[in-house]
């Protein structure tokens, strides 16, 4: 009977799967790894490039040549760009990113970062569980209930939703569930270190903002696939084995449908973190968003820099985890 | 024509235009139709909430808040429109020529493209714009740079597709030039998909307009925009909530209509998608 739905007679075991997964992984870390490295020269040499002098933003226009000679040699500014290029690229693989020209001035830009990194990674992933979640109720009772009323209005919730920028968004929730229910506080952040409860709920707010979007997106993308899959020829061949629906619907038709839902999903991680910029700063959350935002208005390049490379490097990684989990669902994507 | 005819009997699809041409018309004619201008400050009504004289209320200098609206909208709208029109046709002729002349063409061309494609693209537009600082030609090509390499994909992959068709190679045979293959065989030929994604895209960079103009680092006041206007709110939301709610609503409106073309678009030009929906 397997043979006839289209499954190998016996699956192989979990360890028999990692060999080859393993091996693209590790393909796959490699050229993220080298995207890393052309991003970071990337940044380094267009922030070089670019008009403005970091000694004159920090030390003002009246600034002397001597304070200004000085300044630049104290940052190391004053060496040829390559020197300056492999000096920064060195220290960044020690996690050493400079000084903070601005922001906080003196202060290492690695501990900055590490700082304020927490913030941003919870609240992340906390609006990539949101929209997850959000996404699959929504995106499975529309395929499931096609051309009916449920269809209907999840698909203009759906619309609904890509139509509403997460800072939009933002307001919305604070003026129903914050100003309006006094469910959720409007402002602020809790660690997760410090109370794990009140560290979700201090966040649910900005998490279900930059969610929301993206669960439209998502549900969209899960809907049309999961309409494709349901007519599957494997699909009719289980329900003619009498099969129960519920089970066919996890084992034969989510499953299947989650390779591309996924490939989707990790391409919006580049949007979830421009959301979790604004986000951060409508709602007061000390994460590398906020950091970045005030590097920006101080001029601090290198926090900016440092930023923006922590940034590429989250998209990177989760691309990764995403390969991960595809290849682990359908060793197929393997070859590709 | 009968493609239009087509689109015609997709509901969706023509309330979404309907939408998007009044959203222009608003914008482009609306200011001149209004009795005050976005700058007139009126210090006898400021934070005036909705009234027959001022539909969307005042703001905190007794300016009229549906009058900065539409003149935010256009200078957003105008900003996003351009950006998307420069994205499309460097990106078509990008992709076009890494997916006609392959080898180290391509190499090159696609891997720039899918460095740019890493970032996110709003740490990216805002690193941009602090760097180059922030006049709206800078926005559009901050915008544009963001939104390229998708673009390039598109056409490069839609380029591959149809390379070796029959009629590609006749044009080679005949000794045409690549340079007009590409233009005349290849372009119209891609163009569906690009018209599709620019919709798309347009949407996208009306939210990534507004989310740099709301944060400080886009449009600069005293110029309007959208995001702009939503960023003043912000500072009295509580006591005049319609500032901020106007504004963002107006936002919500212009890429609802956006979003229902753009899908309208997609099921005509994809009869593979036609049926999956």
């Amino acid at each position: 009977m397997s043979e006839l739905l289209g499954t190998q007679a016996k699956a192989p075991g979990l360890s028999e799967r990692w060999g080859p997964v393993a091996l693209y992984l590790l393909k796959r870390l490699l050229s993220g790894a080298l995207v890393l490295l052309a991003g970071t020269a990337a940044v380094f040499f267009t922030i070089q490039a670019a008009p403005g002098d970091p000694a004159l933003s920090a030390l003002g226009e009246q600034a002397t040549p001597e304070a200004i000679a000085a300044f630049r040699a104290e940052y190391g500014l004053d060496a040829p760009l390559m020197v300056q290029y492999v000096r920064w690229l060195l220290g960044f693989f020690q996690g050493d990113l400079g000084q903070s020209l601005a922001v906080a001035r003196g202060m290492p830009v690695g501990a900055l970062v590490l700082q304020k990194l927490p913030a941003t990674v919870f609240v992340g992933f906390f609006a990539l569980f949101l929209a997850v979640v959000l996404s699959l109720v929504l995106g499975t009772l529309a395929a499931l209930n096609r051309g009916k009323a449920t269809d209907t209005i999840a698909t203009s919730i759906a619309v609904f939703g890509v139509s509403m920028p997460d800072f939009w968004m933002s307001y919305v929730l604070i003026f129903g569930l914050s100003l309006g229910l006094g469910l959720f506080p409007a402002f602020g952040y809790v660690a997760p270190s410090t109370s794990l409860t009140g560290a979700l709920h201090a966040t649910f707010l900005p998490a279900l903002a930059i969610a929301a979007p993206m669960a439209a997106v998502f549900a969209r993308t899960l809907r049309a696939v999961l309409i494709e899959t349901l007519s599957k020829p494997y699909v009719t061949a289980a329900k003619s084995f009498g099969l129960r629906r519920p089970f066919i619907l996890v084992h034969f038709v989510l499953r299947n449908a989650m390779v591309p839902y996924l490939t989707v999903v990790g391409l919006q991680i580049r949007y979830i973190l421009g959301g979790v910029v604004v986000v951060e700063r409508i709602f007061g959350i000390p994460g590398i968003g906020s950091l970045m935002v005030d590097g920006a208005f101080a001029r601090d390049y290198n926090v900016l820099q440092a930023c923006t490379v922590v940034f590429l490097a989250i998209v990177l990684l989760v691309n990764v985890a995403v390969d991960m989990i595809c290849a682990l669902l359908d060793p197929k994507q393997t070859v590709k | 024509m009968t493609s239009f005819r087509r689109f015609l009997q997709h509901r969706t699809g023509v309330i979404g235009l309907l939408i998007v041409v009044i959203v222009a018309l608003a914008v482009l004619i609306g200011p001149a139709l209004i009795p005050y201008g976005p700058e007139d400050m009126d210090f006898m009504a400021m934070l005036a909430p909705p009234s027959a004289a001022h539909p969307f209320g005042t703001d905190s200098f007794g300016r009229d808040v549906l009058s900065r609206v539409l003149l935010g909208g256009r200078v957003s709208l105008l900003i996003s429109f351009t950006a998307i029109l420069i994205a499309a046709v460097l990106g078509s002729w990008i992709g076009i020529l890494s997916g006609y002349h392959m080898g180290w063409t391509d190499g090159v061309l696609m891997r720039v493209m899918d460095l740019l494609f890493s970032f996110p693209s709003f740490i990216l537009a805002m690193l941009l714009m602090v760097l180059f600082g922030f006049s709206s030609a800078n926005i559009i090509a901050a915008i544009a740079l963001v939104y390229l390499p998708i673009f390039a994909r598109i056409a490069r992959n839609t380029t591959l597709l149809i390379r070796e068709e029959p009629f590609i190679q006749a044009s080679r045979l005949m000794g045409r030039r690549p340079a007009a293959i590409m233009l005349t065989e290849i372009l119209p030929n891609i163009s569906a998909p690009i018209m599709v994604q620019a919709s798309v895209g347009f949407a996208f960079a009306i939210i990534l307009e507004a989310g740099l103009s709301f944060i400080g680092l886009g449009v600069q006041p005293p110029t309007p925009s959208l995001g702009g206007i939503m960023s003043d709110g912000r500072e009295y939301f509580s006591r005049a909530p319609w500032v901020l709610t106007m504004s963002g609503m107006a936002i919500s409106v212009a890429l609802l209509g956006i979003n229902l073309l753009g899908d309208g678009l997609r099921d005509l030009t994809d009869p593979k998608l036609r049926e999956r929906t």
